[in-house]
């Protein structure tokens, strides 16, 4: 038994196969990784154009934002209309500025993989390209200003207006920036690996989402003027549904937009932080496991899974929360068919119960009920007998020989 | 078991739901909902740890400072996927990973087997067993977390080192105490015929005398002389105080070192050799001679520490009367703190027994350790100097072993004899 123990072994190729191992470099290059990291993108687009389109556009968009200030100032601001997305309406206002964020995400991530003295540099060109802008003209026709008049005198009026062009420009790059700090921080996060920007790009709609849940409040909009009527308010819940499944109408549109939300920010977050878990493992195994065919091949079956759950999962999540909000009519349908009561018909006309609390009492006890299914029904067999039906073929079972051998 | 992640997944979605009610505000609730029934979904399926282990290992029985190649093989036994499982094997601290992980995240199909591989260099002696072998499955989003072990143990014996020793630095000054084997006319291992006697069940069948069997119709085996030179008794001096300097440099380490050294020598020479340790209680293996003895006395040694403070004279008050006449004894002791070394030493050689001790210089490991005064270690050398003069006064050869020294170097001190 003690003699067939053997050394850690490495892995050579045989056929045309190429060599896998754990390496970053290799494993970034990964399907699996690169799918995740796809998914993550496209649920961080699909995130923010929904949050956009429900919340944002038409009512506090940076277009209306530029607007005001171009009227405030009287003349245009230095970023062009294309770039802006002004005179567009809609959503297509916020293609342009997205495909510019998810371009700057990537250079930024581009960056974080250079060396440090890399990094360094071109920190120190972008900040030294930002004074000369901010600054340059200025300092440029004063210092010409005072050689030619060989005098010393303070910035006169028109050489001070050569600050306004570059200030402007920077304040409408800032609003920019403002408006695109989810897919910026989110796509760098994503491609770059960095936990931290993801849970930037998180916060940042999420804080934004409060702030605006605050500022719709009735009171506090009723407070705010003009300035509050602009925003927008959703007025979900007294609708009729007019999405659902298998015929049954379970939540307005409204509604379905909102747990959109909710899903792709769960996508979002669990893609990209999976890649970053899955690779900062790989990392930190040592040299001999990397290379070991079964640590490979386990990655291989852990990236798979995930894959698997995030398609399976978190579309269950957003099925299970769309029932849940749906589940009050279901209820009060029972109720009204089974008992054919004048209550039951009083009881579904309650404005009280179609709004707030009855349907979250009604949405929790759904769930409540589903998580106690987790008891009432083997679920764990479940999923081992669908395991077996599907790999019921032992041809198929079997698996395609490795593509490694060891010596 | 819910993760810190769950938790707060949990929490945050019960605060949302609250807010969202307090505000009417429908983002809030349903981002709160999403986030419950995103848990609530995920506690359907959960990982498991149904694994069937089996761990090889290269050896059973090593030397100090070997290698050892470990192989961990671990069998999905269910018929449901293990979800993402994190094994751990668990190894002795005294171990170091040299080659490999100990570990593995992995997540196995049904029948699926996956293989974990390590080297480990073992640089202590002593008993060691490797497992039990921890697992933590967890669900892919990480929101349950289970632990639970194995209770799968693979024992090993680290033993000491063995040093080459030269014949030469062991010559006696009676030079047919050490010139080789000579028979002891009683039966034994050994290679000349003693003689014949009837087959008892157990007995080896090379050993059967068929013409014997022929003549007589009776299965008879033939017995040996056992072949010996003489027995020698190692006497180790395992006292609390024998820890003195580092984890791997003390008198206690150099003496199983020792021991282990020229048993292995004396052993391979047919000799039948003793052990005797000495600490907090006393334990002795009686001479022998083979194979046997051999790994009796090196599990013995494996198994030693330091513990106790048990004179060497109660040793050889109560060890003397067994001790072969004649027979060198080998003592190994730093002879510190205790009093009876010169006493018991004079016992045996007064009993006609050859002393050989073999001092490790505890003042110089504890040098290794702790700063001492340059005043007070002449004198605490001056000190050990005279108490080794005395042992060499009462007629038994003395080794001032150093620890920087080599043990055949050591021996060289006693050459000329």
């Amino acid at each position: 038994m003690a003699e067939d123990v053997q050394v850690q072994s490495d892995v050579t190729i045989t056929g045309s196969a190429k060599a896998r191992t754990l390496h970053l470099k290799t494993l970034r290059k990964q399907w699996q990784i690169i799918t995740l990291q796809i998914i993550a993108t496209a649920a961080l687009i699909g995130m923010y154009l929904e949050v956009v389109s429900t919340y944002v556009v038409g009512t506090i968009d940076h277009t209306i934002l530029f607007s005001s200030i171009e009227s405030l100032i009287g003349s245009d601001l230095p970023l062009g209309k294309w770039f802006t997305g002004q005179g567009r309406t809609g959503l297509a206002r916020f293609f342009v500025p997205l495909a510019i964020g998810l371009v700057v995400g990537g250079m930024m991530a581009l960056v974080a993989y250079q060396t440090p003295k890399t990094q360094q540099r071109l920190k120190l060109g972008f900040i030294i390209t930002l004074i000369t802008l901010l600054v340059g003209r200025l300092i440029l026709g004063w210092l010409t200003g005072m050689i030619f008049s060989f005098d010393i005198r303070l910035p006169d009026d028109g050489e001070l207006q050569t600050l306004e062009w570059p200030l402007l420009m920077i304040m409408s790059l800032l609003i920019m920036f403002v408006y695109l700090l989810p897919i910026i921080m989110g796509s760098r996060g994503i491609w770059g690996l960095s936990k931290k920007s993801i849970a930037w790009a998180i916060g940042f709609t999420l804080l934004f989402l409060g702030i605006h849940a605050i500022l719709t409040f009735p009171l506090i909009k009723s407070q705010l003027g003009d300035y509050g009527g602009a925003l927008a308010t959703l007025e979900s819940q007294i609708s009729q549904p007019t999405i659902g499944l298998f015929g049954i109408k379970l939540v307005t549109s409204e509604q379905f937009d909102l747990i959109l939300i909710a899903v792709l920010i769960l996508v979002f977050q669990e893609s990209a932080f999976g890649v970053i878990k899955y690779l900062e493992y790989a990392f930190r195994l040592p040299e001999s496991c990397k290379r070991d065919p079964e640590y490979v091949n386990q990655m291989d079956n852990m990236l798979n899974t995930h894959l698997m759950h995030t398609f399976g999962f978190l579309g269950l999540t957003g099925v299970a929360t769309m029932v849940a909000l749906g589940f009050h009519s279901v209820l009060l349908s029972l109720v009204s068919d089974t008992t054919g009561s004048q209550w039951a018909g009083q009881v579904s006309e309650s404005i009280e119960l179609s709004l707030t609390y009855g349907l979250v009492i009604s949405a929790v006890m759904f769930l409540s009920f589903m998580a106690l299914l987790r008891y009432l029904i083997p679920w764990q067999r479940i999923w081992g007998f669908t395991y077996s039906l599907r790999n019921n073929n032992p041809s198929e079972n079997e698996k395609p020989e490795k593509e490694f051998i060891e010596f | 078991m819910w993760t810190r992640k769950a938790a707060f997944t949990f929490t945050g979605g019960i605060a949302l739901i609250l807010i969202g009610m307090m505000i009417s505000n429908n983002q809030m609730m349903i981002l709160g909902l999403a986030l419950i029934a995103f848990i609530v979904v995920n506690s359907w399926i959960s990982g498991h740890g149904d694994v069937e282990v089996q761990r090889t290992l290269s050896a059973d029985n090593l030397y100090k400072g070997d290698d050892l190649y470990v192989e961990l093989l671990i069998t999905n036994r269910s018929n449901r996927k293990t979800q993402l499982l994190e094994v751990y094997d668990n190894i002795p601290h005294e171990m170091k990973l040299r080659s490999g992980l100990n570990q593995m995240r992995l997540n196995l199909s049904p029948g699926e087997s996956a293989r974990i591989r390590y080297v480990l260099r073992c640089p202590l002696r002593g008993h060691y067993s490797i497992g039990p072998v921890s697992l933590r499955s967890r669900n892919t989003f990480n929101l349950g977390v289970e632990e639970m072990f194995v209770d799968h143990h693979s024992d090993i014996v680290i033993f000491p080192q063995i040093k080459e020793v030269e014949e030469a630095f062991l010559r006696s000054r009676t030079p047919k105490m050490y010139t080789g084997a000579t028979t002891l006319r009683t039966p034994g291992q050994g290679s000349e015929f003693y003689s014949l006697r009837e087959y008892v069940p157990g007995d080896p069948f090379k050993n059967i005398n068929w013409k014997a069997y022929a003549r007589t119709g009776e299965l008879m085996v033939n017995e040996k002389c056992r072949d010996a030179v003489t027995d020698l008794y190692l006497l180790i001096d395992s006292r609390d105080i024998a820890r003195i300097g580092t984890v791997l440099k003390n008198p206690l380490e150099m003496s199983t070192v020792s021991a282990a050294s020229l048993a292995a020598f004396f052993l391979k020479r047919r000799d039948s050799v003793a052990l005797g340790i000495y600490g907090e209680k006393l334990s002795y293996l009686p001479p022998d001679t083979g194979d046997k003895q051999y790994f009796k006395i090196l599990s013995a040694l494996a198994g030693v520490s330091a513990k106790g403070e048990m004179p060497l004279q109660a040793v050889t008050n109560s060890l003397s009367g067994r001790f072969s006449r004649g027979s060198p004894v080998f003592v190994i002791s730093s002879c510190e703190g205790d009093g009876t070394v010169p006493a018991a030493v004079r016992d045996l050689v007064g009993r006609g027994h050859e002393v050989t001790v073999l001092s490790p210089s505890s003042i110089d490991f504890e040098r290794l350790v702790s700063r001492i005064p340059r005043m007070s270690y002449e004198v605490l050398k001056l000190e050990r100097q005279n108490r080794l003069t005395t042992l060499a006064g009462s007629g038994a050869q003395v080794i001032d072993w150093m620890p920087d020294m080599d043990l055949s170097q050591a021996l060289m001190q006693v050459r000329g004899y």
